[in-house]
């Protein structure tokens, strides 16, 4: 007690504790075989899935699979061994660290990377750590703590959000944008002149940042290149654009693609200006 | 006294048999007083009106005896060199014994795990079961968490496939970002300058053995706790609110929190 | 003893010291018979040692010393007197004055034992990954096979003892020679294929190999299987989170805090050998006339220039 007499709101709590710890033992249930029963239940509830999961998972995969297609519901069992010297591969974490993984995609500016690394997971840790000493209220009936259950669901959706956008997350490795190209051909009706074009355009790394025919990522504001040719540019507009896209379009931070070489390019420019879309 | 029936035959029997029960446990129970520990957990009373949603720590638990259990077993077919482990985990899938089995549940629990505690977590939170007294044990439970994560990101290079090689690169040059530190915890997990034989052996030794001693130790507090600062009714509870009572005024019931004494003084 | 029965003779309990007597009056008797250079006298040891110790049991209470009691037993009511003096025990600290010492150097020794040994065993956890680290050098061939102004993606072992866990890969375009001084040298563009944002391999952006109707260039060398695969970039990216950069390893888009990072090399008797990787924050120009703006080899995502260079002061020991 305090010297003045009045009790300290920590003295109440201490004394509210103690007559709760006597209720229970009063009126309370025995652990076990109540409340033992509803764990046990549930323990094999959580056994029955593990189980399920791993025979689902011998049953639907399909051996080892080096080209990350074919992957059965589960996904395989295992994949190609560990090539230090790939240049053919998109690592991605485990799907628990999505969320991690998303914000790094989120934070693509080179200044603000150790944000995303370090600062931010930190920062969220700490504030964890310290969620008894932030929220110090008695309440504990939710619809009297209004800033805890708005925080709830925050964190949930954000949470949920940012692992389902790390696992759909697209990336333009070459040695799988190419698999799409019979796919190009068929559902935009692209003559054959158009076809060493639409290789070309699988491994240079333009999926990267545009999209075409349902493949790709758009980043960076870079168009749809699904329907670029019946804008009709013309195929020297579109060679002049790919050795320098910033001197014909200025404010362009699309890179500089003229190492190609002009046969490649006129290529490239044929595929364009033949993608008039679907049909 | 008054005089006694004598004890029918089942009855003596059953009398029997509860005499040779009690006789090991007596024994144990006065040279290690284990037994009465034992019974203290589980006879001791919880608030009557526990929810389903509170058997989501138990369930964490059983799922990471399930990881311990199958990681044991695991680790006496697991070759942790880069030579050896890519196919010492194909033997175990392809060839030994159920050990299709084994690995599944390994890795499937620990995605199971993971999903636990943070269902486990949010429960907690919503029942505002972190707060006073209970303030160490929460705190105990985010290190239980993040420890949880670390022994996923340790186990999953341990297969040395491409999936595992480059999400460990990643993870490792993510913590050498960290200001000043960083290089050198990088270097550090790495066991050299290069992702190699020496972060295999590393990481194995940390998913093997720390982490999961430090998990362990944690758990044991943990639970600890539990037992001692008792379990929390659901905040809608109407029992722990002492609705039923009579004779308390209304104005002294402060429903969710702990309950005043009954019959006692005015708090 | 009971004093009820004074006619009982006190057979005291066996004791070890006439039974071990016993015992090496019989090994030198053996001994004889055995051998008594050995045996006889291990029995003459043991009869006097365990003679002695009959005689000084024998004698103890001669010696006033009291009878041998049993451990864990006291006597069931103590004197009252007795019993006051012993609940009036004075003051711990006068009784053992040495206390003070004794907890002050449980303490230090404790300490002295954990020290010997955590450090050790932390400096093995810890300073292998620092000290020692080997230097490596790959020789990728003559020069004469890597055609100039062409493109290759070259991987390598760069230890073959480790195995495949030290193979690289590095994007290699022979500049053909240029001046340098009164000399014309070669030069090479040597890119390292790791990502400069978080270590992600980065692939070329361009035809490659099979599309362009190229073949490898595989060579064999004290570095094992080196294959050389054509390649025509017009940039290279990174699939982890986007990162873009062009021919000369500039970023030209996405997260990598700096250029990617280069292999110095040699030519030794015609052959390319590629040594140590240094970081690159910028490269101005392209080819044989690139300035490079070179810096000690730093991890992925660390920056080697502006601002947040402050941020990574201090680079682990690596060759």
């Amino acid at each position: 007690m305090s010297t003045t007499g009045k009790p300290r709101p920590i003295d109440e709590r201490r004394a509210q504790f103690k007559r709760y710890k006597e209720d229970v033992k009063k009126r309370g249930k025995p652990f076990y075989p109540f409340a033992m029963f509803h764990d046990t239940v549930m323990s094999l509830v959580v056994v029955t899935v593990i189980v399920g999961l791993a025979t689902l998972w011998k049953w639907t995969s399909f051996g080892p699979h080096h080209d990350g297609l074919n992957q059965g519901l589960l996904g395989p069992e295992y994949t190609a061994p560990a090539d230090p010297g790939t240049t053919s591969f998109v690592p991605r974490p485990d799907w628990y660290f999505y969320f991690l993984f998303y914000l790094l995609r989120i934070f693509k500016w080179p200044n603000t990377v150790v944000l995303g690394t370090v600062i931010i997971p930190n920062i969220l840790l700490v504030l964890l750590l310290a969620l008894p000493f932030i929220d110090t209220r008695r309440e504990r009936r939710l619809t009297r703590r209004p800033v805890a259950v708005v925080a709830a669901i925050l964190t949930v959706v954000s949470m949920g959000v940012l692992t389902w956008k790390g696992a759909t997350a697209k990336e333009a490795l070459a040695s799988e944008v190419i698999l799409d190209v019979p796919s190009w051909i068929k559902a935009n009706n692209l003559p054959p002149a158009a076809v060493p074009g639409a290789k070309l355009f699988a491994v240079s790394g333009c999926t990267a940042c545009h999209t075409y025919s349902g493949s790709g990522s758009s980043n960076l504001g870079a168009p749809d290149l699904t329907s670029i040719g019946s804008q009709n540019l013309g195929i020297t507009f579109q060679i002049n654009h790919l050795k320098c896209p910033s001197c014909v379009n200025p404010g362009s931070p699309m890179p500089k693609f003229e190492s190609l070489g002009e046969q490649r390019l006129r290529q490239l420019a044929i595929f364009l200006e033949a993608s008039k879309g679907p049909k | 006294m008054a005089a006694r029936r004598p004890p029918s035959k089942s009855q003596a029997r059953r009398e029997q048999m509860s005499a040779a029960v009690n006789f090991p446990l007596d024994w144990l129970e006065e040279r290690s007083g284990l037994v009465g520990g034992i019974k203290y957990f589980l006879f001791r009373k919880v608030p009557g009106d526990t929810n389903w949603m509170q058997t989501l720590g138990s369930a964490t638990l059983t799922a990471f005896i399930v990881q311990a259990v199958t990681g044991v077993i695991l680790a006496m077919y697991y070759k942790p060199t880069p030579e050896a482990a890519y196919s010492s985990i194909q033997n175990i899938t392809d060839h030994v014994t159920m050990g299709w089995l084994v690995r599944g549940m390994h890795k499937w629990g620990a995605s199971v795990f993971i999903i636990l505690m943070f269902l486990h977590m949010g429960r907690v939170f919503l029942f505002g079961a972190y707060k006073y007294p209970r303030e160490l044990n929460w705190i105990v439970g985010v290190l239980l968490l993040a420890m949880g994560m670390l022994e996923g990101f340790t186990g999953y290079l341990l297969p040395w496939d491409q999936t595992a090689y480059w999400a460990s690169v990643v993870g490792i040059n993510l913590n050498g970002t960290a200001p000043f530190l960083g290089p050198w915890l990088a270097q550090f997990l790495r066991g050299g300058q290069e992702i190699g034989a020496e972060t295999l052996t590393r990481f194995y030794s940390l998913h093997m053995l720390v982490i999961p001693g430090a998990i362990a130790g944690l758990i044991v507090l943990h639970l600890y706790l539990i037992i001692r600062l008792g379990v929390t009714s659901p905040p809608w509870s109407a029992e722990a609110a002492g609705e039923e009572w009579e004779d308390e005024a209304p104005t002294e019931l402060r429903a969710g929190l702990t309950r005043a004494g009954s019959g006692g003084a005015a708090s | 003893m009971d004093p009820a029965e004074p006619d009982q003779p006190h057979v005291p309990a066996p004791t070890i010291g006439p039974v071990g007597f016993a015992i090496g009056v019989v090994v030198i008797l053996v001994g004889l018979i055995v051998n008594p250079v050995w045996i006889s006298t291990i029995g003459v040891v043991i009869a006097v040692i365990f003679a002695f110790v009959w005689a000084r049991e024998s004698t103890s209470e001669l010696r006033g010393r009291r009878a041998a009691v049993e451990p864990e037993v006291r006597p069931a009511e103590a004197e009252p007197a007795a019993a006051a003096e012993a609940t009036a025990s004075p003051d711990s600290a006068e009784r053992f004055p040495r206390s003070k010492f004794l907890e002050a150097s449980t303490l230090g020794l404790g300490a002295v034992i954990g020290g010997v040994v955590t450090v050790p065993v932390a400096g093995f956890a810890v300073l292998p990954a620092f000290l020692g680290q080997k230097r490596h050098e790959v020789d990728l061939g003559p020069v004469s096979e890597i055609t100039e102004g062409q493109w290759y993606i070259a991987t390598f072992m760069t230890d073959p003892a480790e195995g495949e866990t030290s193979r690289r890969t590095a994007f290699i375009r022979n500049n053909g020679s240029v001046k340098s001084g009164s000399t014309q040298v070669p030069s090479f563009t040597i890119i390292s294929n790791r990502c400069a944002h978080l270590g992600c391999p980065v692939q070329a952006n361009g035809p490659t190999g099979a599309i362009l109707g190229l073949k490898d260039v595989v060579e064999v060398t004290k570095n094992g299987k080196i294959t050389m695969t054509p390649t025509v970039p017009a940039g290279f990216g990174c699939p982890c989170h986007g990162g873009q950069y062009d021919t000369e390893g500039n970023r030209t888009a996405g997260p990598p805090v700096r250029a990617l990072d280069r292999y110095s090399f040699d030519i030794r008797n015609g052959r390319l050998t590629l040594l140590s990787t240094f970081s690159v924050s910028q490269v101005d120009g392209t080819g044989a006339q690139a300035q490079i703006h070179a810096y000690k080899l730093a991890g992925p995502g660390q920056h080697v220039d502006g601002l947040e260079q402050i941020l990574y002061p201090l680079q682990p020991p690596h060759h």
